[in-house]
Parts: C-alpha cells; sequence; structure tokens
C-alpha cells in the first residue's frame, strides 16, 4: 500500500511558513502541508491527546521543525519524535536562522536527518528549500510498522 | 589608630626619655654637690677635733714644764731641769701650731693673742725662776712662784684654753650637724631620684605595652579589612561575570531574533520582484494589444519592450526594491557581525605554548597576495615566544597586518614592521606601518563595534578592532594605538607571557 507522505510543518513565523511552502509547492512537491504556529499544538497532532504517539501509527510523516518556538524549543520537540516508537522513522528537517555549529551538532546527535539554516539571501533559501522538494520525491519513507 | 593619636604617643615617649635624663642628671649633680659638702664638713669636723687636742696638748706641755719647775726648785735634780727645758722649747710650736690651725676663726684668734700673752708672761716667770734656782737664790725664786700664783697667769691660761676648748666644742657640734644634714640630704636625693627614675621606667613601659597592644589590634582590624576586602572583589567579579554573561546572552538572542524578520523581508522582497516582473510583462502585453490591434501571446519573459511612463514605472519600481535589498544584505552582514562576535566570545580558549615568530610567518603568508598588491613590505623582528591561544593571535595579527595594508598612503611603497619585547611578565607586541595614520580624535572610536575613521574607501564593516580589542582583553591583555594624521600607525599590544586559562576563561 502506497501512502502520501504528509508534510508536518511547525514553524511560529507565518511569513517563513509561507515561503516555504510557496518554494515546496513550486519545486513540484504537492503533498499536503499541515503548518502549526507552535510547539504545543504540534506536540497534540503528533502525540495525540494521550502522548504515546499511537494516533500517527502507520501514518508516514515527514518533519519541518524550526528550533526558535514561542512555547518550547524544537530541540525538545526532536528529542521525544526520535525517542518515540511510531514518530522515530519519519525524517525530521531543521530549519532555523542560527547557524551556531554546535546547535548543528546537537541537532544531528538528536537524530535530526536534515539541517537547513534560513539564509537572507533569498535565493539560497528557494534553493535549499527546492533540493528538499527533490529529497522528498527519493526518500523513502520506511514501512508503517505493522 | 589616627595619624594625630601616633603623633601623642611619639610625643610623650620622647618626653618621658627626656624627663628620665633630667632626673638622672639632676640626681648626679645634686650627689656630687652634696658629697662634697659632707666632705668639706667632715673636714671641718676633723679640723675641730684637731684643734681641741692642739690646745690640751698645750696645756700638758705648759703644766708639764710648771711641774718640772717646781721639781727643780725642790730637789735642784738635773733630770727635772732638762724635762722642763724640753717641756718649754714644746711650747712655743705647739702655740704656733695651734694659731695656724685656728687662724680661721675671728674669735678664737683673739682669745689665742690673750693666750699667747699669758704664755708669754709665764714664760717669763719660768726663766727667771729657773734661773734663781741656778744661782741658788731659793727664796726669791719660792717668791716668784708666789707672785705668778697670785698673778693668777697659771688661771688665765687655764680659763683660756677651756673658753677655747669651748668654743671648738660648740664648732664641733655645729660642724657635725651640719655634715649629718649634708649627709641626710644627699641619701634623700638619692632616694628621691631612683624613686622617680622607677616611676619613669614604669611609666614608659606602660606606654610600650599601650602601643604594642594597639599595634596588635591594629594588625587584626588590618587582617578582617583584607578578607573582607577579598570577599567584595570576589562577589564584585561575580557581578560583572554575570552582567558580561548578561550582555553576551542579550546580543546573541536579539541578533538571533533580528535575523528572524529579516528573512521575511527578504523573503518576500524577493517575491514582490517576482510579482513585478509578471505586472509589468501583462502591462507590456495589453500596451501590444492596445497598440496593434491584434493579441499576441508574449514570446518570452523580458522580451516585450516597455515604452514611456510605463518604463518609467518599471525602473523606480527596480530602483526602490534595488534599495531595499541593499539595506536587507547590509543589516544582515552587521548582525552575523554582532553573532559572530558573540560567538567568538562563547569560545573557550585553549592556551598552548606558541612560537608567535612561526605563527606571524603564516600570517603573514596569507596576506602575500594583498601585500604584493599594495607594494608593500613586511619585516618580522625576533618576537618573545608566550602561552596563549592559537586562535585568537592569529585573528589578531590577521586583523592588524590586514589593516596596515589596507590603509596604506596612496603611491608610497608600504613597509609593515612587527616588533616584539618582553616586559615584567608581559610580551609588547608593536605593529606599526607608515601609512595614512590615524587622527588622535579617532584613537577611541576605532575601536567601537561598526565605527570606522578616515577616508572611506576600502571596503569594511568596522568590526576588526572592536574584535581584536575584545579578543586582547579576554587573553588578559591590553592594547592601545598611536598615530598621527599622515604619519603611519603604530597598535601596540600586551599580553601576558604565560595566560592561564584559570585567569578569565573557566569563568565562562
Amino acid at each position: 500500500m502506497t501512502q502520501p507522505v504528509t508534510i508536518i510543518m511547525i514553524e511560529d513565523d507565518e511569513g517563513h511558513a509561507r515561503l516555504i511552502e510557496r518554494n515546496i509547492r513550486r519545486s513540484g512537491v504537492n503533498n499536503e502541508i499541515v503548518s502549526f504556529a507552535n510547539g504545543t499544538d504540534a506536540m497534540q497532532h503528533l502525540f495525540g491527546a494521550d502522548g504515546s504517539g499511537l494516533v500517527q501509527k502507520g501514518n508516514a510523516l515527514l518533519i519541518l521543525l524550526d528550533l526558535n518556538l514561542p512555547d518550547m524549543t524544537g530541540i525538545d520537540i526532536l528529542r521525544q519524535i526520535k525517542e518515540n516508537k511510531y514518530l522515530k522513522a519519519s525524517p525530521v528537517v531543521v530549519l532555523t536562522t542560527t547557524d551556531d555549529s554546535q546547535e548543528i551538532k546537537r541537532c544531528y546527535e538528536l537524530g535530526c536527518n536534515v539541517y537547513i539554516t534560513k539564509p537572507v539571501n533569498y535565493e539560497n533559501f528557494a534553493n535549499a528549500i527546492r533540493q528538499l522538494g527533490l529529497f522528498f520525491s527519493v526518500i523513502q519513507v520506511p514501512p508503517a510498522a505493522p | 589608630m589616627t595619624a594625630e593619636a601616633l603623633r601623642r604617643r611619639a610625643f610623650w615617649q620622647i618626653l618621658l626619655i627626656a624627663a628620665g635624663l633630667l632626673v638622672l642628671t639632676v640626681i648626679s649633680a645634686g650627689s656630687v654637690y652634696l658629697v662634697n659638702k659632707a666632705r668639706e664638713d667632715s673636714k671641718w669636723v676633723l679640723h675641730t677635733i684637731e684643734a681641741e687636742s692642739q690646745i690640751n696638748a698645750l696645756l700638758l706641755e705648759i703644766r708639764r714644764a710648771e711641774s718640772s719647775a717646781r721639781g727643780f726648785l725642790l730637789t735642784q735634780g738635773p733630770d727635772f731641769q732638762s724635762e722642763h727645758e724640753k717641756a718649754v722649747a714644746a711650747i712655743i710650736p705647739a702655740l704656733d701650731k695651734l694659731t695656724r690651725q685656728i687662724g680661721d676663726n675671728p674669735a678664737q684668734r683673739d682669745s689665742i693673742e690673750k693666750l699667747s700673752a699669758a704664755i708669754e708672761t709665764r714664760l717669763d716667770q719660768f726663766s727667771r725662776e729657773m734661773s734663781f734656782v741656778k744661782q741658788g737664790q731659793f727664796d726669791r725664786a719660792i717668791e716668784l712662784v708666789r707672785e705668778a700664783a697670785r698673778g693668777n697667769t697659771t688661771t688665765t691660761i687655764t680659763n683660756q684654753a677651756n673658753a677655747m676648748i669651748r668654743e671648738e666644742e660648740r664648732l664641733f657640734r655645729l660642724r657635725t650637724a651640719n655634715s649629718d644634714h649634708s649627709q641626710t640630704l644627699a641619701a634623700s636625693m638619692t632616694g628621691i631620684g631612683s624613686g622617680l627614675v622607677v616611676l619613669l621606667a614604669m611609666i614608659s613601659t606602660w606606654l610600650v605595652r599601650r602601643s604594642a597592644r594597639a599595634r596588635d589590634e591594629a594588625e587584626a582590624r588590618l587582617r578582617d579589612a583584607n578578607i573582607n576586602l577579598e570577599s567584595v572583589v570576589d562577589e564584585r567579579t561575580a557581578d560583572l561575570r554575570e552582567a558580561n554573561d548578561e550582555i553576551q546572552r542579550f546580543a546573541y538572542i536579539v541578533s538571533h531574533d533580528l535575523r528572524s524578520p529579516l528573512v521575511n523581508i527578504m523573503g518576500f522582497t524577493s517575491e514582490l520582484e517576482e510579482l513585478g516582473g509578471d505586472i509589468f510583462r501583462r502591462i507590456g502585453g495589453l500596451a501590444h494589444v492596445s497598440a496593434d490591434g491584434a493579441p499576441l501571446a508574449p514570446a518570452g519573459p523580458g522580451e516585450i519592450a516597455l515604452e514611456g511612463p510605463d518604463k518609467q514605472l518599471q525602473e523606480d519600481f527596480s530602483e526602490a526594491l534595488g534599495f531595499i535589498k541593499t539595506s536587507i544584505a547590509k543589516m544582515d552582514r552587521l548582525i552575523s557581525a554582532i553573532l559572530n562576535l558573540t560567538r567568538e566570545g562563547r569560545r573557550e580558549f585553549q592556551p598552548a605554548k606558541i612560537d608567535t615568530t612561526e605563527l606571524i610567518e603564516a600570517v603573514v603568508s596569507t596576506l602575500a597576495h594583498q601585500a604584493a598588491e599594495a607594494q608593500a613590505e613586511i619585516h618580522l623582528e625576533p618576537l618573545p615566544n608566550v602561552v596563549s591561544d592559537r586562535l585568537a593571535l592569529e585573528q589578531i595579527f590577521s586583523n592588524l597586518i590586514d589593516n596596515a595594508i589596507k590603509y596604506l598612503k596612496h603611491g608610497v611603497p608600504g613597509e609593515i614592521r612587527i616588533r616584539g619585547r618582553t616586559k615584567l611578565g608581559y610580551a609588547i607586541f608593536e605593529i606599526s606601518d607608515n601609512g595614512r595614520g590615524i587622527d588622535p580624535k579617532d584613537h577611541q572610536r576605532i575601536f567601537d563595534l561598526f565605527r570606522r575613521a578616515g577616508t572611506q574607501d576600502k571596503p569594511g564593516q568596522g568590526i576588526g578592532l572592536a574584535h581584536v580589542r575584545a579578543l586582547v582583553r579576554r587573553l588578559g591583555g591590553t592594547m592601545s594605538v598611536s598615530s598621527e594624521l599622515n604619519a603611519g600607525s603604530t597598535f601596540t599590544i600586551t599580553l601576558p607571557i604565560a595566560w592561564n586559562v584559570s585567569n578569565r576563561n573557566r569563568d565562562r
């Protein structure tokens, strides 16, 4: 059974969210994008009311995660996703304005798959997102656990 | 303890010593004087006794002469005659001696004159008596004895002698009393003086002990103050460190959060640019239709040339967007610079033994291209080695040498010199050039972030020197500049020779 990948975007800045979405669409990716402007709502959606993550069992997800959220840090969300048995197989793309090497290292240690800094140079940004689109088209979402 | 109290104490000490010396001098002088006086008195007492005994001796000789004369008269024995002659011979010297001895006393002199006269008379009687006896005229001799007895010559002599003895006894009593008095005075003087000296010594001891106690107390207070000072310094240092950390965090968060809206501004400006392109293409298409009357599908983007006011509109639109994009780019560079600076501030320094000459040679070789372009020569003099952070030193020297190359005078071959020396545990490096120099009023300003000085004909953000100074400070050093406009510049960096990580790094 092939299941379309749903893109979960956790990004508090509406502008950034819009720009990311546009560039994803421009690169020809038409998957469903679910946006969240804060960490709490996103966590609710990902882990369900009981916080077990069972609601997402079998769903193919790709998570775009901003590290600076108003109510929690993206690092926490990343850690919980990677510790959850239903979610840990979903690829996580970290998007942030920081190009701090310490932070990048930490994200990779926690299991993030791609780390993209949002450069002010729009061309670079658009390119990065479009490459991400290519990445979406080639990734194999692992088969959902039976 | 105040200085005033100290001065007063010293004054009292000196006063005490002076008083002690004075007392000792007075006692000594007084004792010498009184002892002399006592000796004098004793001499006079002795003199009196001698005079008295001399009087008695004189009387004895007279009696001897008298009794021997009588004996001779009775027996005509030659023994008595020689006895008498010896006694008479002794009388005159004894009288002379007595006269000399009591010559000082006018009252006695008077008495002795009378005594002398009486003795003369008596001696005369003796000699006549003796000659009568020798001639055998015993009656006349006896008559003479009777006459002598009647004339009371003997009694006069005795009385005068007794009076003199009494006078001498009176003198003896008086002089003994005097002598006693002098001796008592001397004794009491010595006693009182010694007592005073002992008292002064006691006061002095007390003062010394009090001053020692005061010194101990002051020492204790000083120790307390030192301990207190240390804790105050620690407290302040902790406060400063906290403030510094706060500033670092603030700078980091601000620069980070400022970037986020900038991403949007830039992103949507680019979107607008694209939209603008679309809009003007459509306007161009419409203009074409109205001019030719036949709708033509646009052949491709950018192929339609706008004319007149439309063209003007498009140019204005592009110009506005251009300014916005340049400004955003500049703002992004500034924010990046702040971010980099705060990141530098957070970086852990690793002290290592550094061959400074080798390090600067490496820096110079990376700048060789720029130096050749600017026709600049870089001279390296022997440099002291230090223990410091390698990366920080590289950044410091690379910035300073880069600046020296960048701001040379046009048309003048550059000469850049790097010198080093050591002083009191610090290594001092000087980077001097013959470039355009810096106006003294800008010497402070060039170290401020985003501030530059002089002709702005070179690219730059005004970050280099601020960064260098921050690094030097973190390495426990200082830096300064000396320069005149058009007379070159010398940047001086003072770094500890053996920088210790515990100085500052561990505090972060």
